[in-house]
C-alpha cells in the first residue's frame, strides 16, 4: 500500500466507516444542541474543523515532546490535553478577534462551547493514541497522519450535522404525533442515520 | 515519588508556558471595543428582531455608535429607547416617531370562511398560500396557520379559537416582521392611538363576498355616509379608513351590517 493511499483509507476510515457521531457516538450534546437551524450547525461544524485540527496537531507535539519524554503520558494525558486545548481556543478565540472580526461573528460563539466539547479531545487522543486500528503492536501516528486523521474526523462531525439538521428542519413541519415532537424524534432520525452508517463497515475491506 | 515530582512539574510548566503565551497575545490581540457600544447594547431591547435593518442589536447598537445610524434607529425601542440611546451618546433625538402596532385585518378564519378543499399539507401560511392561495374560498383571507406569530420575537401575537392572530397591543413594538412574514399581506401597521379597524381585506366583487364570508366587508358604504370627517371611504369593495382624518367618534361601528369594522380596544 502506497503512502498516499494508506493516508487516503485512514481519512475515509475516521469520515465514515468510524464517524465521530453515529458509529462512535461521542459529542452527542453538540449534535442534538446546535443542529435545530442550518446557520447554526454550519457554523458549528467549521469551528469544529479549525479548532479540532488545531487541537490535535498541538497535542501531538506536547505528547511526542513534552509527556513521552518524562513517560508522564500514560496518566497525564486527559489533563494535559484539556490544558492545551483550552488555552488554544482561548488563543484562537483572541486572534481571528483581531485579524477577521467578520470570521469571529460568524464562528466566534461556538468556539468557547468547543473547548469543553469531548469530541476535541477524543479526536486529540486518538491522534496520539490510536485506539480504533484495532492492531495487537503499538502504532504511533506521524504528525502528517494525525493531521489527516483528526480532519477525518472533523469532516466527519461537520457533514453528519448538517445532514441531520436537514432533516430536522423537514420535520419540523411533518404531522408527527405531539409526544414524539421535539426531541425523542431527533432520537429515531439519529438512531437510523447511525444504522445507515453501519453499512459503511466492511467499505474497502477495512 | 520521583514520577509524582515529574508529573506536578511537567502541568505547572506546561501551565506556565501557555499562560505567558496567553498574556503576550491578550495583550498583541487587544481589540478596541467602542464603550458606546455596550451601553447602547444595554438599553436595547435584545429581541434582534432587525426591523432596524441590521444583524441583530449589536450590529444596530455598533451602528449607532459609530455614526451610522441614527439614534431613532431603533424601531421596536420607540421613542423612549431613542431618547436613552440619545443619552449616552450626548445627542437629540431628531424626529419622533408615532408609536404603532400591528394589526390583523381579518376576521374570517375557520368557521366564518368556507372552503375550496381541505390543506394537509405543512401548517404553515406561506406553504399553504402555494397551493391554489390556500384552501379558504376567500383568497384575501387569513389562512390561520400562524406564521407571523412564529414571526414575532416579542410573544404578541397569538393565534385565537378561530385560527384568527391577535395583537397584544401592549406587547407590540411596532416592529413589522409579521407584516413582512404574511403571504396575504393582511397585517399592516397603524398608530398605536387609532380608534377605528375594518377587519376585512377582501377586495373581491360584494356578491361574492357575502356567500363566502359572514364578516365580509360588502361595500354597503353604511359607514361612508355616517362619517363626518370623510375619514371612511369604500375602495375597490372595500371601507378603508384614513387614520389622519379619523377622530374616534365611533359612528360607523355601530352600522356595520357585517361586523367587521371595530375599535381597537374591542379586539373583536
Amino acid at each position: 500500500m502506497g503512502e498516499a493511499q494508506r493516508l487516503f483509507f485512514l481519512f475515509l476510515g475516521a469520515l465514515l466507516i468510524y464517524n465521530i457521531l453515529l458509529i462512535r457516538f461521542i459529542a452527542l450534546c453538540s449534535f442534538f444542541g446546535v443542529s435545530t437551524r442550518m446557520t447554526t450547525s454550519i457554523g458549528m461544524g467549521l469551528a469544529v474543523i479549525f479548532v479540532m485540527t488545531m487541537a490535535s496537531a498541538v497535542s501531538w507535539v506536547v505528547w511526542n515532546y513534552v509527556l513521552v519524554p518524562l513517560h508522564v503520558g500514560e496518566f497525564l494525558y486527559i489533563p494535559a490535553f484539556i490544558l492545551v486545548i483550552a488555552s488554544l481556543v482561548q488563543f484562537e478565540e483572541m486572534v481571528i478577534r483581531k485579524i477577521s472580526p467578520a470570521l469571529f461573528r460568524a464562528m466566534g460563539i461556538y468556539l468557547p462551547l468547543i473547548t469543553t466539547n469531548c469530541a476535541v479531545l477524543a479526536a486529540a487522543t486518538e491522534s496520539v493514541k490510536p485506539g480504533f486500528l484495532k492492531l495487537h503492536i503499538p502504532y504511533r501516528f506521524s504528525f502528517i497522519e494525525s493531521i489527516i486523521y483528526t480532519l477525518g474526523v472533523a469532516l466527519g462531525y461537520t457533514i453528519v450535522i448538517i445532514m441531520f439538521t436537514a432533516i430536522r428542519e423537514r420535520i419540523e413541519g411533518a404531522p408527527i404525533p405531539s409526544s414524539f415532537r421535539g426531541f425523542p424524534i431527533a432520537f429515531i432520525v439519529a438512531a437510523l442515520m447511525s444504522l445507515a452508517f453501519m453499512g459503511f463497515a466492511g467499505l474497502f475491506g477495512l | 515519588m520521583w514520577i509524582i515530582l515529574k508529573a506536578a512539574l511537567s502541568m505547572a510548566g506546561l501551565g506556565l508556558g501557555l499562560g505567558i503565551i496567553l498574556g503576550i497575545a491578550h495583550k498583541k490581540f487587544a481589540v478596541e471595543v467602542d464603550p458606546n457600544v455596550e451601553k447602547i447594547l444595554n438599553v436595547l431591547p435584545g429581541a434582534n428582531c432587525g426591523a432596524c435593518g441590521y444583524a441583530g442589536c449589536e450590529g444596530a447598537a455598533e451602528a449607532i455608535a459609530k455614526g451610522e445610524a441614527p439614534v431613532e434607529a431603533c424601531v421596536a425601542g420607540g421613542h423612549e429607547i431613542a431618547e436613552q440611546v440619545a443619552h449616552i451618546l450626548g445627542k437629540d433625538v431628531q424626529r419622533k416617531r408615532k408609536p404603532t402596532v400591528s394589526l390583523v385585518h381579518c376576521k374570517g378564519g375557520k368557521s366564518k370562511v368556507s372552503h375550496r378543499y381541505r390543506y394537509d399539507g405543512i401548517p404553515s401560511c406561506s406553504m399553504a398560500q402555494q397551493v391554489a392561495s390556500g384552501p379558504l374560498m376567500c383568497t384575501y383571507g387569513c389562512l390561520g396557520f400562524g406564521d407571523c406569530v412564529r414571526a414575532c420575537p416579542f410573544g404578541a401575537l397569538s393565534l385565537d379559537g378561530n385560527s384568527i392572530p391577535q395583537v397584544d397591543v401592549d406587547k407590540c413594538t411596532g416592529c413589522g416582521l409579521c407584516a413582512k412574514t404574511c403571504p396575504k399581506d393582511i397585517i399592516s401597521l397603524v398608530p398605536k392611538d387609532v380608534p377605528v379597524i375594518v377587519f376585512c381585506n377582501s377586495k373581491d366583487k360584494p356578491r361574492i363576498k357575502r356567500n363566502i364570508c359572514t364578516v365580509s366587508c360588502i361595500g354597503c358604504k353604511a359607514c361612508e355616509k355616517v362619517c363626518e370627517v370623510d375619514a371612511v371611504v369604500v375602495q375597490n369593495n372595500l371601507a378603508v379608513v384614513n387614520y389622519e382624518k379619523c377622530n374616534g367618534c365611533g359612528k360607523c361601528v355601530g352600522k356595520c351590517p357585517r361586523d367587521c369594522l371595530n375599535f381597537l380596544e374591542l379586539k373583536a
